[in-house]
């Protein structure tokens, strides 16, 4: 059966809604950082499902660039977690909410 | 090829001077002197080459703007002289800084290289767009400086710094982009087209915006609180740098952009002089109640700069070297007397007058080139000073007696100041000894002593500094010329020339003589010289105003 | 020939030369060998004044013109610098050189033993290249340039001892007021500009302006531009030459070594005030009101600064208050456009004012240091060749018969009453006041040289005659102060003087003859000014020869109302321009300032205020930003969506 490029579409979502509560709701800051892997993930996803969508040749486009993102990602996640490492030497804590010193 | 090593060439130095030793001043001191000679070297060689430009390279394009941005560079008489002072004054600060910032000299001679380069950028840029970007960038490595090396207060000096000229010129930028959307480029000939086409309202606004950005630049009142608390929180050299040239700017820019471009009004222009006016009233006193000597070098200079301006705006014939002859006289004595007032701080450890004193019972030679540098910052004939002074005075005169009276006025209180000045530092007991102070180089000496030097032979010679000038008036105009010089021929012997005769005339005409009165004058004055050179003389008169 | 150039080249080296062996020098504990620096600094003057005498002699009828090169060349102005030797610059440059030798040689005496003897004689040769030029050259506007200069020289003189807040002040002082009336010279210049564009500048070229204008009967339309302009440069010249208003800074110049108060102070700087007037005489002439004021000025200097010369103690200063009546004289004889006896009494004065400043200089010397008149006395005995060279310049400054003075002084007198309506009252107060020159002066010397010393025991071994090189150009300035009289002696029939000027300034005369014709024998003046010079000294025997001299205590300023009378202009100075200045100044510095600080100030506040406002929009919680971001994103889409595309 031929996968429809809705259900692709709509698992990307869920998963898209997942990463974004967890990244949210967590305050454990590598739950914050997971849930954005999770939600760059989807949008992956997303855009290999509307590959799908084009004719055979064109199609090729939309899967390369989620290698490039995947590409960025890798690289966001070195820096992210690198940065939460850093942080977490001077605060001693992985509370995402302790993390805040501008005004406001 | 000249002028894009000026412009460029500093900001590849600043990266060398990354590569050399953070520690050892020593070797890093002597590149940058070498390199600072190199480009005072150029600069002299641009003023030699009269009027050249570049090809115009495009650069970018604004999106809305119909034409492109070029990086489009051109030198003529009065942006040479202006690059002159700022590579000059730029050597002369790299020579003196070494005994001032011992810690970290690298990073000042990165800081100077990059603000020379900006400097040179502003003198040379053809295009609005350039110019305007080297005008804004002038303003970071300056305030970098500041804010590194200055004194107790130089956090907030920078920061006024910094605010006060960006957020002076910001409204000039958005102008500069309406102007854009309207003009075929960003030139200065095409912005002028675009300007006419405007209605009168929207020209107006526009020169506000323009106006804006080169009042607070240079400063006239009432812009210029972020002057004195600026310069007497910079390290002196960079003082010197920032009054010698960048403050330059500002007039170069009421001369070069905002008097082509828009067609001013008889009351603002008017109302300009008048600010300028002020301004120098206004310096002159302020500097008769500064108790720093460092600020009463500011507002010395905001004086001698509102004069400047004050002679811009007089729009007389004569303007251009006038104001040439001041701006360059200022800048090489105002250099001098910060230099100096550096290593008077140096060497006393205060900046206050009244714990100053003395200076040159201890210090003989620093005593003779401070007394020196006062007394050519006063204006005595024989000092390019005068020369400035003076022309700027009879400009002002075109005016009508009243602004030349109050240019005088200020002329008496800059000897007030000045002498006050002189004696609070130099003279009387030596009332405070300062072990840590180290005394005047030799190399320091020496470069005052040139400058010096420099301002006694434009004094007698000014030539040097207004013939830049009059080379590009008779390439654009040579029939004339041809026609007044036979015109002098023809005249042989005659004690006056057609010329002569010719500028009477006019200048009984407007001292108010009527018509045939003038006539009847002159008519007499070329009977005295044989009637028959003269009536050829008058032929020829007319001839030549009529080519013209 | 030798080239006019020359001329003040040969000071100028001087200058350099010294200039630089002073700067070198400065470093070394014992300074520079002063036989070798005071050769040089009398050698480069000598030099010029040989040269000023060799052109003199072979001075052609029209004078020497010489253009050197261009020095100022823009739009609508051009001036070169050029040179002009004719009857009225010989006179001046010859005893301008002349002197400066002299007392340049007297100098080495004065100032042995000086630390900045280099420097002192590099000032020198300064101010006489500064002079040369003033009266060397051929247009205003190089003339302006000795004009200032020789003020700089003032001013570096009279500060010369610099470590005395006091003399600083006192140069201060000095140049400031001149600043004052060297605005004035600028725009005088500005003013003939209008009418003549630059070439008028030059002195020949105004002249020829001027009769032009006469041969036309332009007058009536160019005298209210003239008028400005000439007062304007006669302001210049109340600067330069001390006269009211702008007078006050002369008494405090003594405050630099005597040798300058002679050189600069009494015989050369302050006339080129006189001097000017002389120059610019065609213009000066065809200016009747402008005239009236010049008299008016002098007569009025002449008497004041006569009665303020009576209440001093200070020896220089009384010759300091002399010089500026003495310099009324001159205003006075060229308010009636009588220029070449201006000019002659210039040459007089030079002389015997030379001959006093430096025989108070050797007293000075004699004394220690001592200035106070109250201290002196009985100094005949001690230092009998100062005392005679004095004495002689006081009978040539009174005006005793066959004296300089004499010729000089009865001769304006004599014109000043020939000249319009005004001049006969004019000539009363200058009789007047040569009788009060005749009291202060006996004052002086019956104070200084006859009586019993007045000064300490300890002090009085010390008193001794001057060295032979102060006493010989001293000597040879007297011989001046007793015979120049005799070049222009009009009662016996020589006017060799006169002729000599009178190309120069003699259609100026012409113009402005004399309105009284009614003829009166000189016989007569000359005898009213013998008995003013002999009451005077009457006067000065009966109440100073035998009167008890109070105790000096304090300094030597005079007190009271002679205070009130002798500060006078420093008062007017004091209401009429510092106040003023320091008040505009203090409104510009705590007013003005301070508003301007404040709006700068209150915009910045607003500014943080706003900032601080909008900062308060931001959450602390870092989750809660992004929830808060993705809700505003979403609002945003939704918003989009259901307005379907079209906001």
């Amino acid at each position: 059966m031929e996968l429809q490029a809705m259900y692709v579409q709509i698992l990307a979502l869920v998963i898209f809604a997942i990463g974004l509560i967890v990244a949210v709701s967590r305050r454990n800051v590598f739950f914050v950082l997971m849930g954005v892997e999770l939600a760059l993930n989807a949008v992956n996803l997303s855009f290999v499902g509307f590959a799908k969508t084009l004719p055979a040749e064109a199609s090729i486009v939309g899967q390369v660039v989620p290698l490039f993102s995947i590409a960025v990602a890798a690289a966001e996640a070195c820096v992210g977690l690198a940065m939460v490492i850093l942080i977490f030497r001077n605060r001693e804590s992985v509370d995402a909410d302790t993390y805040s010193n501008m005004k406001g | 090829m000249l002028l894009h090593l000026l412009v460029l060439a500093p900001f590849v130095a600043a990266i060398l001077m990354v590569m050399t030793s953070k520690d050892d001043s020593k070797s890093s001191s002597r590149l940058a002197i070498l390199m600072g000679i190199g480009f005072t070297a150029m600069s002299v060689a641009l003023i030699a080459q009269g009027s050249v430009s570049t090809e115009e390279i495009e650069w970018f394009r604004i999106p809305g703007c119909k034409g492109p941005v070029y990086y489009y560079l051109t030198s003529h008489g009065l942006a040479s002289w202006m690059v002159l002072l700022s590579c000059g004054l730029s050597l002369v600060a790299l020579i003196s800084a070494r005994d001032i910032t011992c810690r970290s000299y690298r990073n000042f001679a990165i800081g100077i290289f990059a603000l020379m380069g900006a400097m040179n950028g502003t003198f040379l840029a053809a295009d609005a767009v350039l110019f305007f970007f080297f005008f804004e960038a002038m303003v970071i490595p300056a305030a970098i400086l500041i804010a590194g090396f200055g004194g107790k207060d130089r956090m907030k000096a920078a920061m006024t710094f910094a605010i006060y000229t960006l957020v002076g010129s910001a409204p000039m930028m958005v102008a500069l982009w309406y102007l854009l959307t309207v003009a075929d480029n960003s030139t200065l000939i095409s912005l002028a087209v675009a300007v006419q086409s405007l209605p009168e309202g929207t020209q107006n606004v526009l020169l506000v915006c323009f106006l804006l950005a080169f009042l607070v630049k240079t400063p006239i009142f009432p812009f210029h609180g972020w002057q004195a608390i600026t310069y007497a929180e910079a390290p002196a050299p960079l003082s010197a740098i920032l009054t010698g040239a960048m403050s330059k700017a500002g007039v170069f820019g009421f001369i070069v952009w905002i008097l082509p471009i828009f067609p001013l009004s008889m009351n603002t222009v008017s109302g300009l002089m008048w600010l300028g006016l002020f301004t120098a009233v206004y310096g002159a006193l302020m500097a008769l109640r500064a108790t720093d000597g460092k600020k009463l070098l500011a507002f010395s200079s905001m004086g001698h700069l509102g004069l400047a301006v004050a002679g811009v705006f007089s729009l007389s014939e004569a303007m251009l070297p006038a104001v040439l002859v001041l701006l360059v006289a200022h800048g090489i004595s105002a250099g001098a007397q910060f230099f100096l007032m550096g290593i008077a701080e140096r060497m006393s450890g205060t900046r206050e007058l009244e714990k100053l004193g003395g200076l040159s019972s201890t210090n003989p030679v620093f005593g003779t080139l401070f007394g020196f540098a006062g007394v050519m910052a006063l204006a005595v004939p024989g000092t390019a000073g005068f020369v400035g002074e003076f022309s700027v005075l009879l400009t002002l005169w075109d005016m009508g007696p009243l602004p030349a009276l109050v240019a005088g006025f200020t002329l008496i209180l800059s000897a007030a100041y000045m002498l006050r000045f002189i004696q609070k530092v130099i003279f009387g007991k030596p009332s405070r000894i300062y072990n840590d102070g180290r005394r005047t180089t030799l190399l320091e000496g020496t470069s005052v002593g040139i400058m010096l030097l420099l301002l006694l032979v434009f004094g007698f010679h000014p030539a040097f500094v207004t013939d830049s000038l009059v080379e590009a008036e008779s390439k654009e105009d040579p029939a004339a010329a041809q026609v007044l010089n036979d015109a002098a021929l023809n005249n042989g012997e005659a004690p006056m020339t057609a010329e002569e005769i010719h500028q009477l005339d006019s200048t009984l005409a407007a001292a108010g003589f009527k018509d045939d009165e003038r006539a009847s004058i002159i008519a007499q004055m070329k009977g005295e010289n044989g009637s028959e050179a003269a009536a050829k003389s008058e032929n020829s008169v007319k001839e030549a105003s009529d080519a013209k | 020939m030798i080239s006019l150039g020359l001329i003040p080249l040969f000071p100028l080296l001087g200058c350099i030369i010294l200039g630089a062996i002073a700067v070198i020098s400065s470093g070394s504990k014992k300074g520079p060998a002063e036989g070798f620096v005071g050769t040089l600094a009398v050698l480069f003057p000598a030099l010029s004044f040989g040269g000023v005498a060799l052109l003199a002699l072979n001075m052609p009828e029209g004078g020497i013109r010489e253009t050197l090169c261009n020095w100022i060349d823009i739009p609508m102005f051009r001036v070169d610098i050029g040179f002009l030797f004719d009857g009225l610059s010989r006179i001046m440059l010859l005893f301008v050189t002349g002197i400066g030798s002299l007392i340049a040689l007297y100098s080495i005496g004065y100032m042995h033993g000086d630390r900045g003897f280099a420097r002192y004689f590099a000032y020198i040769n300064l101010f006489l290249f500064s002079m040369i030029v003033l009266v060397l050259s051929d247009n205003l506007l190089l003339t302006f340039l000795g004009w200032e200069g020789v003020g700089l020289c003032s001013y570096l003189l009279i500060g010369f001892w610099n470590k005395d807040i006091k003399n600083c002040k006192a140069a201060n002082k000095a140049f400031i007021v001149n600043r004052v009336g060297d605005i004035g010279f600028l725009l005088g210049m500005l003013c003939l500009v209008t009418i003549g564009g630059s070439a008028i500048l030059n002195y020949d070229v105004l002249s020829n302006f001027i009769s032009m204008v006469i041969n036309g009967n332009h007058v009536e339309l160019v005298i209210p531009v003239l008028s400005v302009a000439g007062i304007l440069f006669f302001i210049g010249c109340t600067g330069k030459s001390a006269q009211i208003p702008l007078l006050t800074w002369l008494p405090d110049a003594m405050a630099g070594p005597t040798p300058v108060s002679a050189l600069i102070h009494a015989a050369t700087m302050v006339t080129s005030g006189v001097y000017l007037l002389a120059r610019l005489g065609s213009m000066f002439a065809l200016l009747p009101v402008v005239l009236d004021i010049i008299v008016i000025v002098g007569m009025l200097t002449a008497f004041w600064a006569a009665v303020a010369g009576l209440f001093q103690n200070d020896i220089k200063k009384v010759l300091a208050y002399s010089t500026i009546s003495q310099l009324g004289y001159m205003f006075m004889a060229s308010g009636v456009c009588a220029f070449d006896a201006s000019i002659f009494h210039v040459f007089t004065h030079a002389f015997f004012k030379a001959a006093l400043f430096l025989g108070a200089g050797a007293v000075i010397h004699a004394l220690a240091g001592e200035q106070d008149m109250r201290k002196m006395g009985g100094l005949l005995r001690k230092t009998p060749i100062t005392a005679c060279v004095m004495i002689f310049a006081f009978l040539a400054i009174v005006g005793f018969p066959g004296f300089s003075g004499f010729w000089s002084k009865d001769l304006i007198l004599e014109k000043i009453f020939m000249s319009s309506t005004m001049g006969q009252a004019v000539y009363v107060v200058g009789l007047i006041t040569a009788v009060i020159t005749a009291v202060y002066m006996g004052r002086l010397i019956i104070l200084t040289f006859f009586g019993s010393y007045r000064g300490s025991k300890e002090s009085e071994e010390h008193i001794h005659e001057a060295p032979a090189v102060m006493l010989i150009p001293m000597v040879i300035l007297a011989f001046g102060a007793v015979f120049a009289g005799y070049l222009w002696a009009d009662s016996i029939g020589i006017k060799f003087f006169a002729e000599s000027l009178a190309p120069v300034v003699g259609a100026a005369q012409a113009y402005n003859a004399p309105a009284v014709t009614a003829h009166v024998n000189p016989v007569v003046f000359a005898a009213l000014g013998t008995v003013a010079a002999l009451l005077g000294m009457f006067i000065a025997y009966k109440i100073y020869a035998n009167a008890r001299i109070p105790a000096a205590k304090g300094s030597s300023a005079p007190e009271g109302g002679k205070a009130t009378w002798t500060f006078l202009f420093d008062s007017i100075h004091k209401y009429v321009g510092i106040i003023p200045v320091n008040v505009l100044a203090w409104i510009c510095d705590v007013v003005v300032d301070k508003i301007l600080a404040a709006t700068q100030w209150t915009i910045g506040a607003i500014a943080t205020i706003l900032g601080d406002g909008a900062a308060t929009f931001q959450v602390r919680k870092v989750r809660l930003q992004i929830a808060l971001s993705i809700l505003g994103l979403v609002a945003l889409v939704a918003i989009v969506l259901l307005t379907g595309g079209s906001f």
